[in-house]
Parts: C-alpha cells; structure tokens; sequence
C-alpha cells in the first residue's frame, strides 16, 4: 500500500493525523475457524484534523466511516496505517502511548455516539454519567462534584433539576445534551460525533447542532463529524470527507466539493437529496442501481465502478462483473457452472451446455452490457461449452491532487465529469 | 408517547439526592412485586418458612446432643397425629413428625442457601471470565458448561453424591457442582450482551479502568436473570436434596424433610399416612413458594415494565 | 399535477379521528380530532415529528392498531373503493388507466366500524401498506415468491383460475387451493391425477403473476429472486419486493409508512422514483408518511402537517411550502439546514413536544411558538381554510377578535 497524499495543512496546526489506516475483519469459516478472507472496513484513509475545525467524514452505510471513528477515538485498533495525536507540540501514534501520554491523549479525544440511549448507562444517575470523568482523573472532590457536574449540565442547556434523574427520564434530544455533557467534563480538544444527529427529529436536531457550534466557538474544539446526511455536513463542517467501501474517494474544502463534486459518487449522493429550499426538486433526482459490493471482494480499478453513471473502460472492468451482470440476466446464471480464474481479469466461465456459453458470448456484445465494460474487454473466446473472458488490468485508481487542495480518486477530470452528469 | 417534561417530575425537587431517588426505584420495584397477588402469597409463605427456621428451638425444644438428629420417643411409635405431645403423629421408629416439620425447615434453609450461594458466586464469575476474556478460555470454559449440561441434573447430582458417601454435606456438594453451570450460561451470554451496549464503549472513550467497567457497568446491568435463577433455585435445591436424602444419600436419622418422607413411607400401605405426607407438603410449599416470587421478580424487574 | 375531472372525487375522507392510548399516566390523545380528504389518483403527504401520530393515523385506515392499549376514541374513515370503469366495464381503458376500476358513484365504507372479515377483503386489495422495515415486514421463513402468491391466492382467485385455463366456476380442491382455505385432505387430492394437472396448471399461472409483478418493481431477474429469502436481499430490494406485494392487486390507496428511512439515500432516491412512476401509471392514490420534509416536496400533491395528534396545516405542496401559515410548519422548515444556512444558526424550535395526557384547551404548539400570545393560551385552533385547498389551525390566520391576536409581524422574542 503506497501512502496516498494527503489533503494541504501546515503541521504545526494539526491535531491530529490519520495515515493509511487500515481495519481488517477476519472472516471465520469452518469447524477450525480458519481466516478465509478479511473484510475490509476501513483500507487506507489518510486525512488530517487541525485544531478547531470540523471534519465532516460522509458515505452510505458500510463504507466504513463508524468504524474509522472508532479508530480514531482509540476504541478499535487498526489493523494497518498509525493515527498521530498531537501531544504538546510533537505528532505521537496513539497505540504507542505510554501511561501519562495515554492518559493524556484520552483526555483530550472523546466521542459521542448515534444513539443516546445506549450510550448512558440505564442505571447511573445523570449525577453518576457527567461526574465519571471528574472522578475518574480524580478531578473533582465529592462536595466539589456536584457544582462541577451542574456546569457542566447548563453549558449543555440542562440544569441542576435534571441531575438525580435516570436516563429514561428524558427525550431523546435531552439525551444527547447528557452525552454532549459527558464528553466536554474532561475539557478535550477533540470529540468524534458518531452520527450524533440521526436519530433525532429536525427541530430537536437543529437546537443540538447549534450547540454544538457554540460549544466549538467556546472551546475551540475540533469535531469529527461522522454522518450519512450531506446538508448536516455541509451545514457543520469545514473540510468534507467521501468514503466509499473502505476508500476516501473524494476529500476537500466543504464549500468547494458542494460547488463542483470531482467524484460521481459525491455527485451521486448530492442529486439523491435535494435541499429543501432547493426548487428544481423533484425533478433532477437520481439515485443509484445495485447495490454496495462486498468489502471483502473489493472491485479492481475504482470501486464505485459497478454503480457509476459515467464508467469507463479503464475503471477496473474485472471478471466478477460479468458475474455479477450474469446474475440478474434472465436464465443464464442458472447454466453457470463453474468460474476458473487465472487473475481477477482473466478466467474461464464454464457453462453446463454449449447453447448457453453461445448466449453468453452472443449476450455480452449486445446492448443490455454497459459499453464501458464491452470496451474493456480484450479476449471473448467460445471453446465448447467454455468461455474465456480477458479484460485490460487496471491498477487501482489512486487519490490525485486537484486544483485548490482537493483530493478525488476517478479517472475523469472534474470537467468531464460536470460535462457527463448534464 | 415517551416524551418526558418537567411536569412529570413535581414529585422530584431540587432537593432530591442520589440516595433518595435510588430508594424511590428500589421501592418502585418492591411495588410492582407486591402488586402481583401470586407473589404476595409466595412471599408469605416464605415468611412464615422463615419465621419456623429461625424461631425452631422456641417452638419444639431442641433435642440433644444433636439439634439436627430425630428425638426419638421409643414409648410412642406409630401415633397417628393429635396424640398428646405428638402433635402430627410419630414414625415407626418413634420420631416426631412435628420435630422434623420445623427442623427441617433449618436443613432446608442451609442447604439452599449453601447451594445457591457458593454456586451464584462461582457461576457469576466463570460466566464473566468467559464472557469478558472470549476467545480460547471462553470456548474451553463453555465446553465445560456443556458436559455438565448434557447429563441431567437429578441423575449427575445422584452419582456425585454416590460416589462421595451418604451424608448431608456431601449432598450440598453435589448440588453445587451440578448447578453453578446455569449460572455461568446466563452470567456469560449477559456479559457478552451488554459489552456491546454503547455505554461500555463510552466508559472506555473517558478512559476508566476495566475492573470499574466491569463493576460499575457490566455486572449491575447483568444479575437481573441471575437474581431471579437464584431465587427459582433456593426452590428447587430442597426438591432435589430432598429427593437424594429420600433415596438415602443423607445420613440416616437427621431432621431433613426428605429422610422423613423415606422414614414414613413404609406405613403408607398399612394406613399411617401422616409420616410421610406433612414433610412432603413442606416440600412442595418451599418449592412453590421459591417459584411464586422468583417468576414475580422477574416481571417486576423487566426493564420494559420499569419506569415507563 | 392531478386531473381536474378527477380531483373532485375522494378516495378517503377521514372525519375527526380520534386514537387514544391507555397507559400509566392517563390517556394519552395520540390522535385527536384529524380530518382530511385523500384524493382520487393524488399522493398526500402527512409529514411530522417523531409521537405526532402521523403513524397511527396511517395504521388505523386498515386497523392495524393494538386495541388495548388503543382506544378508536371517534371519528369515521370512509373509503370509497374504485368500481367498475363507466366508459368501458372493465375492459380497460384511457379513462382508468387501463385498470378497467376508476372511482364510482360507490357508497363509501367506514373502515372503523365494518367487520373484520370486510376488513380483511379491503386490506392488501383494496388498501395495501408500505412499512419502514421491509425485514420486519416479510416472514424470514418464506420465500419471496411464497409470499408474493399470497397476495394472488388471497385476492385474485378468479383472474388465477382464468389464467390457468380453468372454468370460473371450479369447485373443489382445486378451487380451494386458489383461494388459499385448504382443508384437510385436500393435498393429498391435488397430489394425484386429474387435480395434479389442474394444481400444476395453477401454479403456472401463479408464478407468471408473481414474476409479471416483480417486474414491475424493476427487480432484476425476477424469476430467480422468487426462490431467495428475503434475509438473503438488500434493504432496496426487499422494499421493492415489499411495494410489488402491496401494488398487486392494484390496490385504490396505498400507504406508505416512511419507506425509505432505514435506506440510504442513493438508494431512497431510486425507490421514491418507483413509488411515484408505478402511481402515476396506475393512478394509485397514496398516503406517504414520512418525517422528511424535502422528500414529502419531491413526492407529494398535496402536504398534511401534523403536531402533537393534530393536523396544523394542509395544503397544496407549492402552497404549503411557498407560503407556509403555521409557526410549526415555518419552524420544521427552517430548522432543516441548507446552503444559505449560516453556521450555528440553525433555526431551532425551543422546547419539547408537549404531553399528550389529558391535554389542556389551548393550541397545542403554545409554549413553543415565537408568536404566541394570551389567546393562544385560552382557545383551540381549528383547522380553517386561508385559500382554496389551503387550511391552517393557528390564530394568526383565523383571529379570535380579540386585542392581543398573534401576528408574524410581531414576534414576542
């Protein structure tokens, strides 16, 4: 895994530093639980946070964005790649902290999760949830505890008649308020928001976002926003990241990717979800066919190139596409009896009768196969009941610098990408 | 409809302390068991079970040298209940049945708290081991769990204490060894639950230790089925000491409902119903009751029902 | 949008719901007092926050309520089913939209108060229904196409037979078998020779109707998807599975309860644009609801809002977010950030949902509204028209006379 270039900041500022991280899951199978593949939540994401600003880390479910949040605030170690935290001036990897500068390090990074209910332990008292911290660091004396915690609780916008309350006892926006509460006690400089706003209504989800503004106002903090809602990142943060099955596709200035997306899958999420002032709704909207491959069998080339309006013979057409391909076409996968693969590129496709290899062959020159992939192809031999099938190997498609610190990994440039989404 | 205001909480001020409001859920829970009139009549019976075990030597006066040994009036045997002095009869060997009544209910009393105290301990933390460790010491531990599993209770309990020798104590001790794997089952499958719960995860992001994680979040939130097993239990460990004693696993002679029920059996078929059937009545009533609350407690302390 | 001949007719009218809830602390009015009309071939769009009871209003067209803790405190849900097309009995024409039903003289049906056998003909023919989670919907141990003859066994018995090329009039094994109430013995009767041949026939026809209504839903390969269960579909696809089912027997309404929600939105936007091609084509009046509010403009003709058991405002989707008259419905609507939106400027609307036990007299949104004044405290709004087809529950509008009127000139913070 050669490092991918990272988004322009000036060191000095930079709190904390994500480079190629990687988590692999095991997948078990069989009665000895043998590693028969790895799926690959997270595979090579570099990005930087800078003190005080908020980075908005956006994609569909499964594209592995909880999961880096999760590395980040150290709850999961990555299987790959380092996270740096910034310590009193100097950049230092998080797994290898020792006792003070871990302590230190979990200080200063907190987190809030989705959903609020599971977050708060069902039998601690609010007085018990916003003091953990305090008594954990032994920051606060018991007689201090209480005003402590009722600070705490009036910067969230609750107060001191919410503390001997149980957590059931409050809405869900109340909840979050407890959650936000919780993590600014031990005064850290950054907090990862897991999709803090999802589960709540739009008006109670507006009252929190403000707060969490002013709080980032206050405070100087640095937020990394996870979420799936694009007009809440836009509305938030200051620099956007775009995952998709594992991959940064695109990174940049949050205003600028919103004026001209580089990637059609940025493209794709933004035309799924019009604003609400916006008035060509309900024309202009469009979604996207398939569904998200398996991260464990990640595409060759782009991986958004199964999905993607705008495909081109070099995007990584590979053998499973045709697979793939096979299995929604009307009674031909059924004839499939076997796949040889040479590489992900090359294989024979083994039929059960002759007539059906003949279909595949006569099939895939017509018009139901995209005209990318028809291009991509290099060898379609019909041997018997047997079909060789060759296309050109692609390299994966690698995140390039663009004009004005942007980052996209597609192999159009953004005018012919702008020109092909009209 | 759980949206909450302030105005649901003009009984709570300002003054309200932890202490308090804890006192406030304890009492809810107490509440929603007394409200369960099943319950209400398992709970009494426990009470008055209790009451006989703790006040036994002010009721029949203890025999001597040996408390827990059947007095045994040679003068009187086979009286049928309502002879003077033998309030409920005596057996053929001249033990008094009212004496072995009240007595034991003390046996019984020792023998489930014993039981379902060591194994309550036991289970709870090889359960939690296995749950919190995972990997190859959970697989080795829950193999264990599932030999015990795999033979029934009654029969392993019999062959552990065959093979121990007939006494009280070794009876204890095979109920022991057979029972704390439920404990364990539940302890581990509930730790495994809650982990994942996000509050684990937010406990960890603060940075606490992991003892604390454990004690101040996993375990509270993971005896709830404990509690209510140990209270089925206190129930079913005097059914089936009672049984291995009535096939002789206990020492002969003691006061134990079960020997009793063995000690009285002969005469059913010449009419002497009594000896056997009001230690068997104490039995059932122990066990029902036991099952009477623990089913109540569990009702009351689901978490649907609670608060909402 | 819609046809102006058309427009005229209803397909529901609900009058004064009432659903009230028995719980711990009192009754709770989950639904008090909702009126509107859904009309012929319109999609409506009843949009609110989480516990307003959009959902419950949704389920108890077809009485999907738990009664207890449910109380069908009032109120009347009339339907009116489609009968047979005027212009061509039947046939199938430009005026029905080739359905050969179009919306009748029929008299309506009150669906609180007929019994639960018509009940039972209405749902999934007449009334089909959309749900948030197609996993929960579909029975795991069933295979799609299973489930997917349900519908046709159910409800469609005569256009079975005649596809099958069997006599209208079959009676017998064969006929039970088509209409789903077998009895006992009768799969050992269709196992053998002459009903073999006719069950065989049976479930050709059955499979052709099944894949012909997969296919509708723009499921690739339907064929092979009728063999798979449904844990074995992604959440796109088992919600089209979900809308073929409910669209089938070409139902008069349906009701959509935020189907999309638990989707991602590349893929909400796919399925939105399947809900609103199938009822165009099939002139399907549809009641959507959903807690999002760009969406419900992208679908719907006509908007409901609703607040705490009540509607607020109804209209028109171009009236209602043109030129919205309630304080709630300005509120949802600017607390919803876009690309103008300032940071930390949300608009937000203080407070919470207020309680719905035992309510007071006064308007519901009192408390949380920036224009709120004494006479929103003493009396109720109810829902009057501003302009044609445009309705709002709020004083601003609709002055009681008094001095201290709300006004959105003056804004009381």
């Amino acid at each position: 895994m050669n490092s991918a270039p990272k988004p322009e900041s000036a060191t000095s500022e930079v709190l904390l530093s994500i480079s190629d991280v990687q988590k692999y899951y095991p997948i078990r199978e069989g009665a000895l639980q043998r590693v028969a593949g790895h799926v690959r939540a997270v595979d090579g994401v570099s990005f930087d946070i800078r003190r005080g600003e908020t980075v908005g880390l956006v994609g569909e479910s499964g594209c592995g964005k909880t999961t880096l949040g999760r590395v980040v605030s150290g709850l999961t170690d990555a299987t790959g790649g380092a996270v740096h935290y910034n310590l009193d001036g100097t950049l230092s990897q998080i797994d290898h902290l020792q006792d003070l500068q871990a302590r230190q390090f979990r200080r200063n990074c907190q987190m809030v999760f989705q959903d609020s209910f599971a977050s708060l332990n069902p039998r601690h008292l609010v007085l018990d949830i916003v003091g953990r911290p305090l008594r954990v660091y032994n920051e606060a004396s018991s007689g201090d505890l209480v005003e402590r915690v009722v600070e705490l609780l009036e910067q969230v916008g609750l107060g001191r008649q919410h503390l001997y309350r149980y957590p059931h006892q409050f809405s869900g926006g109340q909840r979050q308020r407890i959650s936000i509460a919780r993590a600014l006690a031990l005064n850290p400089e950054i907090i990862v928001l897991d999709e803090p706003t999802s589960a709540l209504d739009v008006s109670v989800q507006a009252q929190i976002l403000n707060l969490l503004n002013d709080l980032q106002a206050e405070r100087n903090l640095a937020y990394l926003f996870v979420t799936h809602d694009l007009s809440v990142v836009r509305h938030m943060a200051d620099r956007l990241v775009v995952m998709y099955l594992g991959k940064v596709c695109e990174a940049g200035e949050t205003q600028s990717i919103f004026a001209a997306p580089h990637h059609p899958y940025t493209r794709a999420l933004m035309a799924a979800k019009p604003d609400l002032d916006d008035d060509r709704a309900g024309e202009n909207v469009k979604g996207l066919d398939g569904i998200v491959p398996d991260p464990a069998r990640p595409p060759q080339g782009c991986r958004f190139h199964t999905r993607c309006e705008m495909a081109t013979p070099v995007c990584g057409w590979e053998v499973d596409d045709v697979v793939r391909w096979l299995e929604d076409e009307p009674g031909m996968f059924e004839h499939l009896s076997g796949v040889e693969r040479q590489s992900e590129f090359n294989a024979e496709l083994a039929f059960d009768s002759e007539e059906a290899a003949a279909k595949l062959s006569m099939a895939i020159r017509s018009e139901s196969v995209p005209a990318a992939m028809k291009s991509a192809l290099k060898r379609l031999k019909l041997d018997g009941h047997k079909v060789d099938i060759e296309f050109e190997a692609v390299d994966e498609v690698q995140l390039t610098a663009r004009d004005g610190g942007r980052l996209a990994s597609c192999v159009l440039d953004p005018d012919e990408v702008a020109a092909k989404s009209q | 409809m759980s949206e909450i205001t302030d105005s649901n909480f003009e009984k709570a001020s300002v003054r309200d302390t932890a202490f308090r409001v804890r006192m406030r859920r304890f009492f809810g829970v107490l509440q929603r068991l007394t409200s369960n009139p099943t319950t209400v009549v398992g709970l009494v019976l426990i009470a008055l079970m209790l009451a006989m075990a703790i006040f036994a030597p002010w009721i029949t006066e203890a025999n001597t040298p040996d408390a827990y040994q059947m007095p045994r009036d040679w003068g009187a045997v086979r009286k049928p209940p309502g002879t003077p002095g033998h309030w409920l009869g005596t057996t053929n060997e001249g033990g008094d049945v009212f004496y072995g009544v009240i007595w034991g209910s003390r046996t019984s009393l020792q023998l489930s708290l014993y039981v379902v105290g060591s194994t309550m301990v036991i289970g709870t933390i090889i359960g939690s081991v296995a749950g919190l460790v995972g990997g190859w010491v959970d697989e080795v531990l829950m193999r264990i769990v599932d030999v015990f599993l795999s033979i029934p209770e009654l029969i392993f309990a019999l062959a552990i204490a065959a093979v121990l020798g007939p006494s009280f104590t070794n009876i204890i001790i095979a109920l022991a060894m057979v029972i704390w794997v439920k404990y364990a089952r539940i302890m581990r499958a509930q730790v495994i639950q809650i982990k994942q719960n996000d509050y684990v995860d937010a406990a960890r992001v603060i940075g606490d230790s992991k003892l604390n994680i454990y004690l101040k979040d996993i375990l509270p939130n993971a005896v709830t089925p404990v509690t209510v097993q140990a209270t089925l239990d206190m129930g079913n460990v005097v059914l089936i000491g009672a049984t291995l004693s009535f096939i002789g696993l206990s020492e002969a002679g003691i006061a134990e409902w079960g020997v009793l029920v063995s000690e009285g059996q002969a005469g059913i078929a010449s009419g002497r119903w009594w000896a056997s059937t009001f230690p068997g009545l104490m039995i059932f009533l122990w066990a029902l009751a036991f099952n009477l609350v623990g089913d109540g407690l569990r009702d009351a302390l689901d978490p649907r029902t609670e608060g909402r | 949008m819609l046809d102006a001949t058309q427009a005229s007719e209803n397909v529901a009218s609900v009058r004064d719901l009432k659903v009230h809830f028995q719980s711990k602390r009192g009754v709770v009015h989950a639904v008090d007092g909702v009126s509107f009309d859904i009309q012929d071939g319109e999609t409506l769009g009843l949009v609110g926050e989480t516990g307003c009871g959009k959902s419950v209003t949704g389920r108890s067209f077809l009485r999907l309520l738990p009664v207890p803790p449910g109380i069908l405190a009032g109120g009347a849900v009339s339907f009116r089913p489609h009968g047979p097309c005027t212009a061509c009995e039947g046939a199938g024409c430009e005026a029905c939209a080739k359905t050969g039903r179009r919306a009748s003289g029929d008299q309506p049906v009150d669906l609180l108060s007929i019994s639960l056998q018509d009940m039972r003909r209405i749902r999934g023919d007449r009334i089909a229904m959309i749900f948030q989670d197609p996993g929960k919907a579909l029975n795991p141990t069933l295979t799609i196409g299973a489930q997917m003859s349900e519908v046709f066994l159910q409800h469609r018995t005569a256009e079975l037979l005649d596809r099958a090329g069997l006599p209208p009039d079959t009676a017998g094994a064969v006929r039970r078998f088509a209409a789903q109430e077998p009895r006992f013995g009768d799969g050992l009767i269709l196992k053998f020779p002459p009903k073999r041949g006719q069950r065989a026939k049976l479930q050709v026809a059955l499979n052709q109707m099944v894949t012909e209504a997969l296919a509708e839903t723009q499921v690739p390969n339907p064929a092979k998807l009728m063999d798979r269960f449904p844990h074995e579909l992604s959440g796109g696809m088992r919600q089209r599975v979900m809308i073929a089912q409910a669209l089938a027997c070409n139902p008069d309404l349906l009701i959509a309860d935020e189907p999309t929600t638990a989707l991602d939105v590349t893929v909400e936007a796919r399925i939105l644009e399947l809900i609103r091609a199938l009822q165009q084509r099939r002139k399907t009046s549809v009641l959507y609801i959903s807690h999002d509010l760009s969406l419900v403009r992208r679908i719907c003709d006509r908007v409901a809002v609703m607040y705490a058991g009540r509607i607020v405002e109804i209209g028109t989707t171009e009236d209602v977010f043109a030129n919205p008259r309630h304080p709630y419905t300005r509120g949802l609507m600017a607390a919803v950030p876009t690309a103008g939106t300032a940071r930390g400027k949300l608009a937000a609307i203080r407070g919470t949902v207020p309680e719905l036990v035992d309510p007071p007299l006064e308007c519901r949104f009192a408390g949380r509204c920036p224009y709120e004044t004494a006479t929103c405290r003493q009396n109720d709004p109810s829902l009057q028209p501003v302009s044609g087809g445009h309705s709002v529950a709020c004083f601003i509008d609709h002055p009681t006379g008094s001095q201290d009127a709300p006004s959105f000139d003056r804004v009381t913070e």
